[in-house]
Order: structure tokens, then C-alpha cells, then sequence
């Protein structure tokens, strides 16, 4: 006797020499089980060099449904399509056969939407196609991740041109502002926003044209533009030639450039961080998990990193100082700039920090090594163990741990250094004071 | 300035091509948009009685191009379900995709990483797209991510294209099927000077099952291109 075994990703399909399923088990329906299934049926690893031959295999529901069959003592032959499925039958004791694309598989393959309802594994058709649209796209992600060769990179050199524009863009404002009070000094204090600051010179340029609407044309608020307007007809700035103005007016445009290049760059970081790091980047946002990865170096820096150097990652010289100096070592570093942990009172955030740090761990693995989708899940549980942390900690600790620590009498705060002389820029989070 | 459009109506031979007739008195092929005012690879979009058509480039998509040509007929219909091999960014998949509208399915396999990214993202576009990151020339690892289909569409510009479609059409294409691949071919005049490859690809066809029902040259549109419409007989195999 003969049986046809034949798989696809909804499961698999045990059918009798007349077209008739007699079985069928379910694989997992959640998508991200059903994607591990779909790999193992394909015989897709990790890494896996272009024309290297893969060996198929069989899913969890194909192997649940021979064993079944095992313990009911079945004899005879299975017929599978691929070599990789019928070793590992063997290896359980089957006698087995192949033909690749056989009646059968066809049978199964034409039928599979209905078939998928009939077991009652879809409520209807377009469940499982939908499903299957899902499926599909998320086999390709996945692939797609792994294949990512240094695509972690671009997302890096991009948040490193995000900070070199916003240096240059401090120096060139810092510039425009100046020069141009020379023309309108009060606009410096009215406009506080750089953008628009820019934008304002760059449109408009003498103070003369400043009308309000003109200036609601560009966007902004009725009141605002009336104190503009207004300030302009009285203005104690000096008057500007059209020549005078036009090269404040191009370096205001460039300046407006750069600030349009920088929001390019956070949509490109997003894109690219969303294909090659979907979990980091569900936890902290695609901004800070590539600011993570470029202090990382790559993500698979990022991902043979402990935790606790993750929690520290960007507060180095803080670290080193500590260790130095045998001070307090910082709590944080980057990840300062998780809203959970900059808005929380200060003795909160340590908690909170070391918690982040094991997720951000636990996802860089994830997306580095497996590239599994489980981005959703990770956040639910930070979620849980942040509010975990505000609730138990509500209050401020007790002032106990003063006598814990044999702070040496120059120091005026528990364990701090005392200022530096040549007030040297303090980087990372722990030492950052409201 | 864009060109008004003056008209649009149905194409006589072929139900779900649409004819666009612009104001300077030239025509332009397209389809029904399925997402409007979304573009896939900046065709123009037209708009005429409360609905937008897309142009069909014949230049870019070597189908149009076959249409143009006067291919025997156009198999594709709504709700049809098709196997496109060869999917690169989605040109001719995304009008296939308007043709076969949200009934259809398209299973779209292409194998470089690069094209695919674009694609995967038209897929999220368009439920009716189910992308394939997977090698044409082994059916039978992405077996399990399709269903058997109503027609083969095969661009995959591989020199064993024939026997690649055949495997394809033994693991995926219903009895009765319907096969478009375009192929290589130097000669306008195909089925008169035919080149060695040529005939050699025609006869795998025939003997794996394939009726050949018409054979188009797309010169001028593309000079080293001809468009194979075929039936699939499927053989038993236990
Ligand atoms: C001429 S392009 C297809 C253009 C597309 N049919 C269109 O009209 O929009 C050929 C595509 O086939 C892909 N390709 C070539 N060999 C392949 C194979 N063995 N498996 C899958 N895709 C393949 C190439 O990567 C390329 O993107």
C-alpha cells in the first residue's frame, strides 16, 4: 500500500491512492512559528551560500502526523517529493519513495485553500490567503535579513551624517543668526526654532518684506507672524542692500538643505533598520537602535554584547573615569535617550536601564542571529517590567546609601568627582543633571 | 504639461487592457490602477471617469510590448492565479496584479536580494502579490509557499529557460494552463530562420507538454525578445 505525503506551509497532507486526504495536521498559524516551519520544509539556514544544494525537511505537523501513523502500525510505502523528507522518514522506520511534483502533490496544491478550510485549520478562503499573503512576505523579510551583507552599516554612516549635520548646522546658524542681526536683531529672539529661523531668511530675506501674510505662507502661527511683522517696522537693525542680503539668504538656504537632508536621513534609517533590525529597532525607536549599532561598531557587535555593556554603551569615558578613579560607574549611556528613562525620577532609571538593556540584548541577538520577528513581544514585556519598576519605586530610596560607601571627604556628593578644572564635556547619561 | 486624456475604452482583443486616447491624438496602453495614486515605476497615471488607469509601458514590459505585437490572445483574467518567474521589481507583475484584480494571486519568485527588496514592498501594496525570494530553477523549494495555478508567466532571461518553465509547470501549473515566456531571439522572423537555441527551447517545450499557440517577435520595442504563448498538457506521475 501506498500513501502520499505532501507539505506545504498551512501543514501537511497524508492523501490515498484516490485523491482522498485521510490527514492533515496543522502547522503553527502564528506567523512567525509558520515562517520556522516554512524554512525548515525549504532547507533554509542561516548564511547559506547561493547554489549550495539545501536539504528539505520535514515541518513539526509532518513528522506529529507520520508518528501517528507509526503508532498505528501503518506499513507500506510514503511517497514524498523531496530526498530530505523521505531520509528522515526512513530514519523513522517508513519505507518511502520519491516523485518529485506527483498527482498527488498537485491534488494537494490545487486544493489547498479549500482543503485548509475544510480541516478547519481557515475559517475561509481569503483567511488563508490572507494568511498566506502574510506568510510569504515574512519568508522574504526573514531571507532578506540574513542576506542584509553589511546593510547595518548604511544605517550607520546615516546617523553619523545625522550628527556631523547637526555640528555643522550649530556652526552655520550660530553664524546666520548673528550676521543677520545685523539687519533684524530682534527676529533672534522671537524665532528660538532653527529651522524655521532659516527658512524665514531664506524666503524672505529683508526685514521690509515681512508681511504677515507672507510669513503665514511659510507656515507659521497668526500671532507669531504679527509679532514678526510688527517688530520688523521697528526694528533698530541697519538697512541691507539686495547684494548684502543675497549671501545671507544662501547660506539660510543651505542651512534649510541640511535640515531637509536630516529628515531624508531619519526616514532612510528607518527603512533600512526596519529590514536588518526589527526588534532592536521595536524597542527604542530606528534612531537611537542605530546610534546603538554604530557605537557597537555593527550588529554583530551589538549582538555578542552582554547586557550590561549594552546598558553602558556611549558612556566610556564615564566608565573608564569610574574604574579610574574608583567612582560610581555610569548607569547608563546612549540608551539615556529612551523617553522611559530620561523622563523617569533619577532613582528610577538605573532600574529601568539595566531592564532596556536585557531586551535590546535579547533583540540584537534575535534580529543578528535568527532574524525572527519578535520585536512586538520583547516590547509587551519592557512595557510590563517598566511599570513593574515605577510601582515598587515610587519613592526615593532612604538616604541609606551614603554610609555604604567610604567616599573620600573631597568629594561633596556620594562618590562624585569633583569638577573637572578644565570643565571637560561630560558624555552619557549617569552624570547628566536636571 | 501632461496630455489630457480625450478617452478611454476597453481594448477590442484583449478584456482588462484599457486604451488610452490623449489629446494630441496619440494612444497609450494601461490597466485599471489597483492602489491609486500609487505609481510602481513612474508610469503616468490617468484619470478618466472616476477611475485611474496606470500606462503600460511597451518599452519596459516586454507583455505590453507582446500585445502591441498582436499576440493571439491574453489568457490572464481576473481571478486568475499565476506563477511569475523572473519578478525583478514588479513592472509587468504590477499590471498583471491590476489585471487579475483582488481575486487573483500572483506568486512572484525572483532570487536577487536586491530586486527583491523593492518587490517585497510592492507585495505589502498589493495583497494579491505573494513574494518568492527563492532560485526559479528549484520549484521544488518554494513548493510549499504557492498553489497550483491557473497560468506560467516566465521572464528569467536564463539560457534553459524551457526546462526551467517545464519544472516549474510539472510542480505548479494546472492541466490546461496557460504559459507566456518570453525568449530569446535575434531573428524578427522567428518561425522562418529560426536561431539553434530557439528551436532547441521550442522543442523542450513540445515534449514536456506544451502546445504552442502563437510566437511573436517584440521588435521594435525590444530588438532580442520574442513572447511564446502556450498550453500545458499535464502527464500523470504517480
Ligand atoms: C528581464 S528581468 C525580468 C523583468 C520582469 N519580468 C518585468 O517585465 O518586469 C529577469 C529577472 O529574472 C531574475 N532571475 C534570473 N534567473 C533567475 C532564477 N534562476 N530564479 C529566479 N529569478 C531569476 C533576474 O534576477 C532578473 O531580475
Amino acid at each position: 500500500m501506498e500513501k502520499w505525503l505532501v507539505q506545504h506551509a498551512v501543514g501537511a497532507f497524508l492523501v490515498n491512492e484516490n485523491n482522498e486526504v485521510e490527514r492533515f495536521e496543522p502547522n503553527p498559524k502564528d506567523i512567525d512559528q509558520a515562517v520556522q516551519e516554512a524554512m525548515v520544509i525549504e532547507g533554509w539556514t542561516r548564511g547559506i551560500k547561493e547554489g549550495t544544494e539545501k536539504v528539505g525537511g520535514l515541518s513539526s505537523a509532518a513528522k506529529r502526523l507520520l508518528e501517528n501513523l507509526k503508532e498505528e502500525g501503518f506499513e507500506g510505502t510514503i511517497v514524498f517529493e523531496t530526498e530530505g523528507e523521505s531520509r528522515e522518514a526512513s530514519s523513522m522506520g517508513f519505507e518511502v519513495k520519491v516523485v518529485p511534483a506527483n498527482d498527488k502533490a498537485i491534488y494537494v496544491r490545487e486544493n489547498v485553500a479549500e482543503l485548509s478550510v475544510k480541516y478547519g485549520m481557515m475559517e475561509s478562503k481569503e483567511e488563508f490567503y490572507d494568511w498566506l499573503h502574510k506568510l510569504t512576505i515574512e519568508v522574504v523579510r526573514r531571507k532578506l535579513r540574513s542576506v542584509a551583507q553589511k546593510r547595518d552599516l548604511l544605517a550607520v554612516h546615516a546617523v553619523r551624517t545625522i550628527d556631523d549635520i547637526d555640528k555643522i548646522i550649530n556652526l552655520l546658524i550660530a553664524r546666520l543668526r548673528e550676521w543677520y542681526s545685523l539687519h533684524f536683531p530682534e527676529l533672534d529672539d522671537l524665532v528660538k526654532d532653527h529651522d524655521l529661523y532659516a527658512r524665514i531668511v531664506a524666503e524672505i530675506g529683508s526685514r521690509d518684506a515681512m508681511t504677515v501674510e507672507r510669513l503665514k505662507e511659510l507656515g507659521l502661527k497668526e500671532d507669531l507672524a504679527e509679532k514678526i511683522a510688527e517688530a520688523a517696522k521697528k526694528s533698530t537693525g541697519a538697512d541691507l542692500t539686495e547684494t548684502d542680503l543675497e549671501q545671507l539668504q544662501k547660506l539660510a538656504s543651505i542651512v534649510e538643505d541640511l535640515y531637509s537632508l536630516r529628515r531624508e536621513l531619519v526616514d532612510y534609517i528607518s527603512y533600512i533598520m526596519k529590514e536588518v533590525a526589527p526588534n532592536v529597532t521595536a524597542l527604542v525607536g530606528p534612531v537611537l537602535g542605530a546610534r546603538l549599532i554604530s557605537l557597537a561598531g555593527s550588529l554583530e557587535n551589538l549582538a555578542r554584547m552582554p547586557a550590561s555593556t549594552i546598558q553602558v554603551l556611549g558612556a566610556e569615558k564615564a566608565l573608564f573615569r569610574a574604574l579610574r578613579t574608583g567612582g560610581k560607574p555610569p548607569k547608563h549611556g546612549i540608551i539615556f535617550q529612551y523617553p522611559d528613562i530620561h523622563r523617569s525620577p533619577k532613582w528610577q532609571r538605573g532600574k529601568i536601564a539595566r531592564a532596556l538593556a536585557a531586551k535590546l540584548a535579547i533583540a540584537a541577538r534575535t534580529d543578528y542571529f535568527t532574524g525572527r520577528d519578535i520585536g512586538e513581544k520583547l516590547k509587551e514585556e519592557l512595557r510590563a517590567r517598566i511599570d513593574e519598576i515605577k510601582r515598587v519605586y515610587q519613592k526615593p530610596p532612604k538616604r541609606e546609601e551614603k554610609a555604604e560607601r567610604k567616599a573620600p571627604p573631597a568629594r561633596k556628593r556620594g562618590g562624585r568627582r569633583p569638577p573637572r578644572r578644565k570643565g571637560g564635556k561630560r558624555r552619557g547619561g549617569g552624570r547628566r543633571r536636571k | 504639461m501632461a496630455l489630457e486624456v480625450v478617452n478611454v475604452y476597453e481594448h477590442p482583443h484583449y478584456p482588462n487592457v484599457y486604451i488610452i486616447e490623449l489629446e494630441d491624438g496619440s494612444v497609450r496602453l494601461a490597466t485599471k490602477n489597483m492602489v491609486p495614486g500609487k505609481r510602481v515605476y513612474g508610469e503616468k497615471l490617468y484619470q478618466w471617469e472616476g477611475e485611474e488607469y496606470r500606462e503600460w509601458n511597451i518599452y519596459r514590459s516586454k507583455l505590453a510590448a507582446a500585445l502591441v505585437k498582436g499576440i493571439e490572445e491574453l489568457p490572464i483574467k481576473p481571478g486568475d492565479s499565476l506563477l511569475y518567474l523572473g519578478a525583478a521589481t514588479g513592472t509587468t507583475p504590477s499590471h498583471i496584479s491590476d489585471i487579475i484584480g483582488p481575486e487573483g494571486r500572483l506568486y512572484g519568485v525572483e532570487f536577487a536580494p536586491r530586486v527583491m527588496r523593492e518587490f517585497v514592498t510592492l507585495a505589502e501594496e498589493r495583497k494579491n502579490i505573494f513574494p518568492i525570494l527563492g532560485d526559479a530553477r528549484k520549484p521544488r523549494e518554494y513548493r510549499h509557499l504557492a498553489e497550483a495555478t491557473d497560468g506560467l508567466y516566465a521572464d528569467v532571461a536564463q539560457p534553459n529557460q524551457a526546462e526551467i518553465v517545464a519544472d516549474n509547470a510539472d510542480f505548479f501549473l494546472k492541466d490546461g494552463g496557460y504559459m507566456l515566456m518570453a525568449i530569446k531571439a535575434r531573428s524578427v522572423d522567428v518561425t522562418k530562420s529560426p536561431e539553434e537555441v530557439f528551436r532547441r527551447e521550442i522543442e523542450i517545450l513540445k515534449n514536456r507538454g506544451f502546445e504552442i499557440l502563437d510566437i511573436v517577435h517584440l521588435d521594435p520595442f525590444d530588438k532580442d525578445h520574442a513572447m511564446i504563448y502556450a498550453r500545458f498538457h499535464r502527464r500523470s506521475k504517480q
